[in-house]
This record gives C-alpha cells, sequence and structure tokens, in this order.
C-alpha cells in the first residue's frame, strides 16, 4: 500500500515536470542567410550582445522559456533579467518583444527576415526554419 | 519649476503606455525602483550615497537608499529611437527630487555602429548608466570609496558607440564629448566644460573588463567658504606682498581646472561566482584630492540566493600644496604670523572637507534574494572606518569618531 502511494507520488511528481521538460528548438524565418549557429551565437541576440537579429521571446510564465534560457545561456529568469535591465536602462538596447505562445512567435518570424525565437518543437513547421536544438 | 515640468513629464509617461499599448511596439515604457531603509548606530554623523544633502542615523531612513526611475523608448523607424529618462531619488538637495536623467535621440548609423546626442550617462564608471537600477545589481548600493570620486551623472553633448563580435568575443567602444553640471551638497554647483569620456569594454563569456577615462575642466561656482579663503589668502598676498599666498589661491581654485578619472574593472559571473571589481585615480589641478580608489565584490550563487562581501578603500594621493612660509620676516606686523597659521591649518584641513575629500575603507557583507520574478530583496551590513575626521560620512559632529555600522534592507524592482 504504501509502495503504491509512493509510487502514486512519483508517477504525479513526474507528470508535473513533463511539461518543462518539452523540447525547445531555435527557429528563423525560411529566408534568413544562415542555416544553422553555435549555442553561443544564439545567446548573443538573447542577452542583447548582438543586435544583428531581434530576438522574439515567450511570457516569463512559458515553462519553454526558461528552458529555452537555461539550456542556451546557462541562466535562470532572474539572471537574465538582471542582464537586460543593466541593457535596457543604459539606453543600450530594448527588451525583446513578447509572444503569447510558440504560434505567435512562428508568426513573428515567418513575417520578419531578422526576427529569431524560440518554440516548442512540436510547434514546428514549414514557415520557420530550425536553426539550433539544444 | 523645472522639477515641477518633470514631474508632469514622468506623469505623462504614465499615461503613453496606454494610448500606444494597440501600436505594436513603436513606444516602451520600462521602469524601475528601490524602496529601502537605512539606518546606523550613531547620531553623530549621518551615512549618504555620494553627494547626498543628508543621510542616515540610529533613525531609520527611506532617503539614502530608495529611488524611482522610468523610462520611454519610442522607436521612429528602423534605425532612430527617441529615449528619456526620469529619476526621483534624494540628492544634493534634500528632499526627493525629480531629475532628467536622460534624453537622447539614437541612430544606429549601422550593425555595430550608433550615435548618440542629447543627454546621456557619462560613462566614468563600470556601473555608470545603471548604479541606480539596484535590480542590475549585486550589491545594495555601488561603493561610496570609489562612486564618490566622480560626481558627474550625465553629459550633454554626443556620443558614438562601435560594437563588434570577434569569434566568442564582444568588444564595445565608446567615445562622448560634451558638457556637463551637478549640483553639489551644500548648495554649490560644478561645472564640466569641454568633457570628453572614452569607455572600453571587451565581454567574453562570463568575463568582462573595462577601460575608462574621463577628461574634462572643473569649475566650482557658489561655493561661500571656498570663495572666503581665497578672499583671505589674496588679502594676505597683497597685505603683506606675499606671492606664495597668491599662488597657492591660485592653485586652490576651481576654475577652469583640468581634471581626469582613470579606471579600470573586471566582472565575472562565471558558474555560481560573481566577481566585481575596480580601480580609479582622480586628478584634478585644484584643492580636490587626487586619490586612488578601488573595491573587490565576491558572491556565490545558491539557488535564489546570492551573498556576497565587498571591501572599498579611497586613499589621498596627493593634495594641493602649500607654499606659505610658517612665520613671517622679523618687523611684519605682530598679526601675520598668527594669520599665516590660521590659513594653513584651513587649507590642510581641505583634504578632508566637503563631498568626495577625505579617506575611508568599508566592509560590506550582504546577500540578495532573487524571490520572485522581477523582484530582488537585499539586506546589507557595511563597517565604515573614516581614517581621518569624518570620512566620507555627513555632517560630522564634534566628538565623532568611526567606525560607523551601517544597516539597510532593500526591495528592487524592474518593470
Amino acid at each position: 500500500m504504501k509502495h503504491l502511494i509512493k509510487r502514486g507520488i512519483a508517477a504525479t511528481a513526474l507528470l508535473l515536470t513533463l511539461p518543462a521538460m518539452a523540447e525547445v528548438v531555435v527557429v528563423v524565418n525560411p529566408r534568413a542567410a544562415e542555416s544553422s549557429m553555435t549555442k553561443d551565437q544564439v545567446a548573443q541576440y538573447f542577452l542583447g550582445k548582438s543586435s544583428a537579429m531581434s530576438p522574439v521571446d515567450q511570457p516569463e510564465s512559458a515553462p519553454v522559456r526558461a528552458e529555452f534560457y537555461k539550456k542556451v545561456t546557462d541562466k535562470d529568469a532572474s539572471q537574465v533579467k538582471s542582464l537586460w535591465s543593466k541593457l535596457v536602462f543604459t539606453g543600450k538596447a530594448t527588451m525583446p518583444r513578447e509572444a503569447a505562445d510558440s504560434a505567435a512567435v512562428k508568426k513573428m518570424v515567418a513575417s520578419d527576415p531578422k526576427a529569431i525565437g524560440y518554440i516548442d518543437k512540436s510547434a514546428v513547421d514549414a514557415s520557420v526554419k530550425v536553426i539550433y536544438t539544444p | 519649476m523645472k522639477k515641477r515640468i518633470i514631474a508632469s513629464a514622468l506623469a505623462l509617461s504614465f499615461a503613453v503606455p496606454c494610448a500606444f499599448a494597440q501600436d505594436a511596439s513603436a513606444v516602451r515604457i520600462s521602469g524601475f525602483g528601490t524602496g529601502a531603509l537605512t539606518w546606523t548606530n550613531t547620531d553623530k554623523a549621518e551615512f549618504g550615497r555620494p553627494n547626498q544633502a543628508s543621510g542616515a542615523t540610529k533613525d531609520v531612513t527611506t532617503g539614502v537608499d530608495s529611488n524611482f526611475g522610468v523610462q520611454a523608448d519610442y522607436a521612429v523607424n528602423s534605425w532612430l529611437s527617441v529615449t528619456g529618462q526620469g529619476l526621483v531619488r534624494k540628492d544634493a538637495q534634500d528632499d526627493f527630487g525629480a531629475e532628467l536623467a536622460w534624453a537622447f535621440a539614437k541612430a544606429k548609423v549601422s550593425d555595430d555602429v550608433a550615435i548618440r546626442v542629447g543627454r546621456m550617462g557619462v560613462p566614468a564608471f563600470m556601473i555608470s548608466d545603471y548604479r541606480n537600477v539596484g535590480y542590475a545589481n549585486t550589491m545594495l548600493r555601488p561603493p561610496a570609496e570609489m562612486y564618490s570620486q566622480m560626481l558627474f551623472n550625465t553629459v550633454d553633448g554626443a556620443d558614438v558607440t562601435w560594437q563588434h563580435s570577434v569569434g566568442d568575443t564582444t568588444y564595445t567602444a565608446q567615445f562622448a564629448v560634451g558638457k556637463s553640471k551637478v549640483d553639489i551638497a551644500g548648495g554649490p554647483s560644478l561645472d564640466g566644460r569641454r568633457m570628453t569620456a572614452l569607455n572600453l569594454v571587451a565581454e567574453h563569456g562570463p568575463l568582462t573588463v573595462r577601460f575608462g577615462r574621463v577628461d574634462g575642466r572643473l569649475t566650482l561656482n557658489g561655493s561661500t567658504s571656498l570663495a572666503a579663503l581665497l578672499a583671505s589668502l589674496n588679502t594676505v598676498a597683497a597685505g603683506y606682498r606675499m606671492p606664495q599666498a597668491a599662488q597657492l589661491a591660485s592653485d586652490i581654485d576651481v576654475r577652469n581646472k583640468k581634471a581626469s578619472f582613470t579606471s579600470l574593472g573586471a566582472t565575472l559571473d562565471w558558474n555560481d561566482v560573481v566577481v566585481q571589481s575596480e580601480y580609479a585615480k582622480r586628478k584634478t589641478d585644484s584643492y580636490i584630492n587626487d586619490t586612488t580608489s578601488w573595491y573587490v565584490m565576491g558572491g556565490y550563487r545558491i539557488g535564489k540566493f546570492l551573498p556576497y562581501y565587498s571591501h572599498a578603500k579611497l586613499t589621498i594621493d596627493s593634495a594641493v600644496n602649500n607654499g606659505m612660509p610658517a612665520a613671517c620676516p622679523a618687523g611684519y606686523p605682530a598679526a601675520c604670523t598668527p594669520t599665516l597659521a590660521a590659513l594653513s591649518g584651513i587649507v590642510a584641513s581641505l583634504r578632508y572637507t566637503g563631498v568626495s575629500q577625505g579617506e575611508q575603507q568599508t566592509d560590506t557583507i550582504g546577500v540578495r534574494w532573487d524571490f520572485y520574478r522581477s523582484l530582488a530583496l537585499k539586506v546589507q551590513f557595511d563597517h565604515v572606518r573614516p581614517n581621518r575626521a569624518g570620512g566620507l560620512l555627513i555632517n560630522p559632529q564634534p566628538g565623532f569618531h568611526g567606525p560607523v555600522n551601517v544597516g539597510a534592507v532593500a526591495l528592487d524592482f524592474v518593470f
């Protein structure tokens, strides 16, 4: 009985963590010149070190966002926020645009050859090009 | 009057997001702030940030470490943008006053080059531009030992920034020209003319190093005590035919005097280790001391907590040289020698008198806790040791002696 409960808890815990483990991929416009990027190249756009491409974020509450930053920049949400606040309040850069979900990111990336975003792998279709998979 | 205009501009900027909310991304409103309580263990001197008119004593105050800033960024088109930032804090005037921190237009000339015109931050320090943004910093406040040594916050003029990545290293070079002005606690104001500022930064992964150099010509206006001292010296020079006194007056005066501030800095944010350090030299051709200032901060991230320790130190390299004789030649009026002695005493005390003068060191421990999105709570304790007189403390009373312990709790936010 006890074992069953324990297993039940373990299974629930697994379910709870599952959405956060969703696979994230980095996408750009299909017309973008690049066909692949390194982790550091992707990170520089999302950490404000280069303005050659314009990053598109997902909402702070989206698990895919935390997943992306952890895997690509090795930083958690508050570290990234602190870093951006340095750039924003020095007038060096403006915060990345924010899209509501993976579908909205795809829409923005599909319409802007300079945009770069990250979405759930399951959301990938022909409107975007996968450029990096962490 | 000026303050009121800025205050209404601030109020207006709050109304703007609603009006432009539909317009994809033309206007961006962002802001930052800190609500803080600061206290010390003495009533015989006050602890404040550089150039504040008053500070904390045993009575807890919100005035030292609290502030609030709002910034509006408006993208005119793909290459031109306009930025304005208003900041409310206690500074040289003893009330919470609003100031126009910056207002500039930025033209992106290419992917690597941008030109800005207007009012911008002076890039004198590693954390110059965001030193008021508590959330962007590890420590609760920048070390006074160093951040008191260059009082200009803004420069009115133009700058050019070049940013380029080679491999995994990003290089940034910034050069600004313009003029500046800052009100000094107690009433005077300091003018900076023919100002130039160079800021070179290299970032490689977790490591950032920088070199900064600010040059300019300083003029201190409205200091009655300085004017009185100079008048006395010139009277002595004329009355006692003592050219050394006139020379001393001209050496002390802050009128179109050359000044420079040179600094080196580094930050490391490697795995859970955070290190930040700066070293600076100030030189002026006036009574304002030539100084060396530095600090080293180290922290270690444990989940959402970041405990840190810092040591900061300000020392005087040299002060104005007093070439007056100690005594008057025989046959001079009896009052001559005591007058010289009194004036020499005042000149000697200049080293330790006024904003940014003096020597001091501080040991700091603190912790930053990122307990929620865009919010950080900090607790910090400083052990401040003025070397002589009051150090950088404000309004030291007779009988005051260090060290002083300072405590502070702050809630930082950004939006």
